[in-house]
């Protein structure tokens, strides 16, 4: 006979489920900015684009910085806007290059963030620029 | 909590010129050492190690330095340090690298280590003397070596006399 009798509860049975709870896992962040050029000039190509991106980096975190894998994933001339994709560890540091970037080409101008995400999918909607009808 | 924590790097300038020597001071040595961390790591990680930043001690005949930064960003400075290429003084440049020898939180632990390996590189140049005139110099060196307890201005430099 068990120890306790009658009082003692029968153990419940082994968990079916499990619960894992990953923080920062993802390996890349994705970022939507636009380029504010406010002069009507010239607009950069893709590769003036992200060679702009590089060299913000490079002046605010020096050659470990430019040395970043940043990715321009698409990019509308048009709108200037574009979406990034860079390592984790790197976010702070492209954010912070993007935010402190002054000047293309000796005329001012200013990245701004649109949305970030570690998931590309989140991208796709932006809640901001719904328009209810 | 240490007040002001603080990192001390040991490094030597290595250089095949012989005249990278004159160009060892302490403007010099600090310009080229910003300017690689400029380099390496912008204007943040510039600012970043330039906070208590300084050369604290510097040989020239033997080529020590001693540099000072903060905790937070000694890992800056020490990753910089291979990508200093040469010296510049007096409109004088000299193509030399720097070797870390290493790295303490206190003067003291650096002294430490900096007197044990003077001691072992003295050794080393006896080993590797060429000729009889030299060993006769460095072992007569080796053995006036001595710590006098109380004086009046002891040196700074207990071991070595210049020794090329």
């Amino acid at each position: 006979a068990r120890r306790g009798g009658r009082m003692a509860r029968a153990e419940p049975p082994g968990a079916t489920f499990e619960r894992r709870v990953l923080r920062s896992a993802a390996e890349h962040h994705y970022l939507r900015v636009r380029l504010e050029l406010p002069d009507g000039g010239a607009r950069p190509n893709v590769a003036q684009f992200k060679q702009l991106v590089v060299s913000a980096l490079r002046e605010l975190h020096g050659e470990v910085g430019a040395a970043l894998p940043v990715d321009v994933l698409t990019y509308e001339e048009k709108t200037l806007s574009a979406i990034l994709r860079v390592i984790s560890s790197g976010l702070v540091k492209l954010w912070s290059a993007l935010t402190l970037l002054g000047f293309y080409q000796n005329r001012r101008c200013a990245f701004r963030v649109l949305q970030t995400s570690p998931f590309l999918l989140a991208l796709s909607g932006n809640s901001r620029e719904l328009v209810l009808d | 909590e240490a007040a002001l924590p603080r990192r001390y790097v040991l490094c030597e300038v290595v250089s095949e010129d012989p005249r990278c020597r004159q160009c060892i001071e302490d403007r010099a040595v600090g310009l080229a050492v910003r300017d690689a961390i400029g380099r390496v790591h912008g204007d943040y990680g510039l600012a970043c190690c330039s906070i208590s930043f300084t050369v604290k001690y510097l040989n020239a005949y033997t080529g020590t330095v001693l540099l000072r930064c903060r905790k937070d960003s000694y890992r800056l400075l020490c990753s910089a340090l291979p990508f200093v290429r040469q010296l510049e003084s007096r409109n004088q440049r000299y193509p030399c690298f720097l070797s870390t020898l290493h790295v303490g939180g206190t003067i003291r632990t650096c002294q430490k280590f900096l007197i044990q390996y003077n001691r072992r590189q003295l050794l080393t140049l006896l080993q590797n003397c060429t000729n009889k005139e030299e060993r006769r110099c460095i072992q007569k060196s080796l053995l006036s070596c001595s710590l006098t307890e109380e004086q009046a201005q002891s040196g700074d430099e207990e071991d070595d006399d210049g020794i090329e």
